[in-house]
């Protein structure tokens, strides 16, 4: 058993392939597979692409909808300039960098502490409840639990305060003030997302040999051993794919936060896409903010190349 | 063609208009009563049966009292209004996107007093002259006059063409618990700023407790309900009324806002995140014993399914500042046509628009919980007794009003974005009042420049 570095091995899903018959032979059509997968590409190029498209020729244009009056002219790399200048933008992504340390971190450490109690445990019956358990909170619609949370961190009716107030302690400004305002977001993120790196961990432990634990236990009375040399290789390409995800979620986080605080108080949760959506909604400077979210995009490519070169390995067995 | 009949023809046809029908009862003729009777809505609404009109609406009374009205207008026209609910804080955002993607989802605009020179001078909504020189869709007992000159002029006119008729209508007022205060030894409300701070703060802020509540959080609710309110309330101004500059630096306007940091002392410490519902609910649950709200929430507080201070609840002016007036806040939305919408669709939308501002209904709107522009409905003693938010209304709208409480021009929405932001930290305490006032004139300056160097008129 070992690690195996995959970043070259050219693994590719190969959505239209081709077959070939005979290594001479002219390349054939397969039209089954082709009958299979074309809605899927056809709806990806509808519904992702084609937006994509659109949003990066809109980032190049003077695209300001409530002016008609000063068109649509192309203004190059004029919006571009602009965004790399606004220190609201640079000020909003370090708060979404702030976000992003405060969340995942803690995320992926409950998550898996979770998912080894869930895969360790002696009572079945309360471990496969709380596997469905846990897909509650990521079937919540954020906004949804942005309502929620406004009734459950209100300062004077909320639960928790009600709660914090039965052991003597509080009450606590949970929205009304700017460091306990992030902390509120980022729990509130926790609680919906810790379930997730749960579950995708809790596949990861699932498919590590039970022969290999037991080896593992005869050479060391370590638990932490054990963990880190057998069973964590099991779930790094499953965190490597939480990671992905979390950081592209966490960029586009806008629901949730919204609802909750509206960015606020003062600018201490305008997450970037909270302010992208200011500048392109509120504003209405469709231009600047098609800019601001494709310098975003490219952001999050190049942090999830950095994640598979950085995490990624495949377990050899 | 000139679609902009200017509002002082509109309503000096509506004067010689009313003047006829004047005339016409003191013969012995219809009243006005019966002259609004003569109009019939059935036979004006006779080729739109069956068709379906888009109207944006709100989570506020004046929209639930609407709704329980639609039936009875459905019937008679045949008309179906298709009412979406959405957030304030989203409405403009929707209705944008549909005005300039085409989409044709609303074909009743909701214009609040802030959009209309946006909305106007974009040409997304219809001037009404269109309709009311029809004689097949105006209700000869429109009476443009009998609205309150500030709401007609604020909420559905610009540069002097009438786009909207006013909906949902509000002046700031006072709302207090009078249990509260009494207790306190205090039977009165408070009649200035000061002496909310200095003599009721202490006296009702106690514990979990608190003496006032400004809604401040971050929006519309931050940069108007808040900000302004004070800056006004104390002389000032957010521009300079002749060359446009912004006036936040004037001595008046810091005072207003260095007295709001002092009035922290007296209102809950997540003030800065309290919206109207929380400002609402503090109230109506006992928490806190002061606060200045629309007057549509009057409704709320006063229903004892809502509130548990029904009984005990006050109304009157809000405080005055140093002028030795009261500044009440103003606000609301008119109700007007999309310019994009089909012809029938617009025509069936003005009925509607008409019918529900009328006077004929204005009662009914009134006692289903709305807050009606039209002055005839406050002069009903059998309204005056039941609503006491009247008299404080009315001679606020009247002797009060600021039509530029807030500038109605189209860069209003951005600057509000400026002012509700640092206006927030200010609030917060972590940015100095005079740094934070020179950030947002630093930044509100850029787009007011064309209209301090004269290439726009000096519209607000």
């Amino acid at each position: 058993m070992g690690l195996r570095d995959n970043r070259t091995t050219g693994v590719v899903a190969a959505p239209l392939s081709r077959e070939f018959s005979g290594t001479r032979g002219r390349p054939r059509f397969n039209w089954t597979a082709a009958a299979m997968i074309g809605p899927a590409v056809l709806a990806l190029l509808l519904i992702g692409i084609y937006p994509l498209i659109q949003a990066v020729s809109t980032s190049f244009k003077l695209y300001q909808i409530t002016k008609p009056y000063l068109g649509t002219p192309w203004v190059g790399l004029d919006n571009y300039q602009t965004v790399l200048k606004d220190s609201l933008f640079w000020s909003a992504l370090g708060r979404t960098g702030l976000f992003f340390l405060l969340t995942v971190p803690l995320q992926v450490a409950l998550g898996i502490g979770v998912a080894l109690l869930l895969t360790a445990t002696r009572w079945k019956g309360p471990a496969a409840v709380t596997r469905v358990l846990l897909v509650l909170p990521i079937a919540t619609t954020p906004t949804v639990v942005g309502l929620i949370g406004r009734l459950v961190y209100n300062r004077d009716f909320g639960v928790l305060n009600w709660m914090l107030d039965l052991v003597g302690l509080g009450p606590v400004s949970w929205l009304g003030s700017a460091r306990a305002a992030m902390f509120t977001i980022a729990l509130t993120d926790t609680w919906q997302w810790m379930p997730f790196v749960a579950l995708v961990a809790l596949s990861g432990l699932t498919s590590v040999p039970p022969d290999i634990v037991e080896a593992s236990k005869l050479e060391t009375s370590s638990w932490w051993e054990t963990f880190r040399n057998v069973q964590l290789p099991y779930l790094l390409p499953g965190l490597t794919a939480v990671l992905i995800i979390r950081t592209a979620d966490i960029l586009k986080l806008f629901d949730m936060v919204f609802v909750l605080t509206r960015g606020g108080p003062g600018v201490s949760t305008e997450l970037v896409s909270v302010y992208v959506q200011r500048v392109g909604f509120r504003v209405f400077d469709l231009g600047v903010a098609s800019a601001q979210a494709v310098l975003l995009l490219i952001l999050c490519n190049v942090l999830a190349q950095a994640y598979i070169r950085l995490f990624y390995r495949e377990v050899e067995v | 063609m000139d679609h902009s009949l200017s509002r002082r023809r509109l309503l000096k046809g509506a004067a010689v208009g009313a003047a006829g029908v004047t005339a016409f009862s003191l013969a012995g003729r219809p009243t006005w009563a019966a002259a609004q009777g003569t109009f019939d809505y059935a036979k004006a609404a006779e080729s739109f049966k069956g068709i379906e009109i888009g109207a944006p609406f709100l989570d506020r009374p004046g929209y639930a009292a609407a709704i329980a009205m639609l039936p009875e207008f459905e019937s008679t026209t045949g008309i179906k209004v298709n009412y979406e609910t959405i957030p304030y804080e989203n409405s403009r955002e929707k209705q944008v996107l549909d005005f300039t993607g085409g989409t044709g989802q609303y074909d009743i605009v909701l214009v609040d007093v802030v959009w209309i020179g946006e909305f106007a001078a974009s040409e997304w909504i219809t001037p009404l002259d269109k309709f009311t020189n029809d004689p097949a869709l105006a209700d000869p007992a429109l009476n443009l006059q009998g609205f309150f000159p500030i709401l007609l002029e604020s909420f559905g006119t610009w540069n002097e063409v009438v786009y909207g008729l006013p909906f949902d209508n509000y002046s700031g007022l006072m709302y207090y618990n009078k249990k509260m205060l009494a207790d306190a030894g205090m039977p009165e409300p408070p009649k200035t700023w000061q002496e909310l701070k200095d003599t009721y703060g202490p006296a009702l802020t106690k514990g979990d407790q608190f003496a006032y509540a400004l809604q401040s959080r971050r929006g519309e609710t931050q940069s108007a309900d808040s900000f302004m309110r004070m800056v006004w309330a104390f002389g000032g101004s957010l521009l300079k009324p002749d060359t446009f500059e912004p006036n936040l630096s004037s001595p008046e306007s810091l005072a207003g806002l260095r007295f709001r940091q002092d009035l922290k002392a007296i209102m809950p410490p997540d003030i800065v995140e309290w919206d109207h519902d929380e400002t609402v609910q503090g109230l109506a649950q006992g928490r806190v014993a002061v606060i200045n709200e629309w007057s549509s929430f009057y409704a709320t507080l006063a229903n004892p399914a809502s509130s548990t201070i029904a009984a005990d609840l006050g109304v009157a002016f809000e405080p005055a500042g140093p002028t030795g007036k009261p500044a009440p806040a103003l606000g609301g939305f008119s109700l007007a046509v999309n310019s994009q919408s089909q012809e029938e669709k617009q025509k069936a939308a003005w009925l509607f628009i008409q019918w529900i501002t009328s006077e004929a209904n204005s009662k009914k709107y009134i006692e289903n919980g709305g807050v009606s522009g039209r002055q005839s409905a406050y002069q009903d003693p059998e309204l005056q007794q039941k609503y006491p938010y009247f008299a404080p209304l009315v001679e606020s709208w009247n002797n009060y009003g600021n039509p530029v409480f807030r500038p109605r021009f189209p860069e209003w929405p951005q600057m509000s974005e400026i002012v509700a932001q640092t206006g927030s930290e200010i609030m917060l305490g972590s940015v100095p009042v005079e740094e934070g006032v020179k950030t947002i004139e630093d930044q509100l300056r850029p787009l007011l420049e064309p209209y301090i160097k004269g290439d726009k008129p000096k519209l607000q």
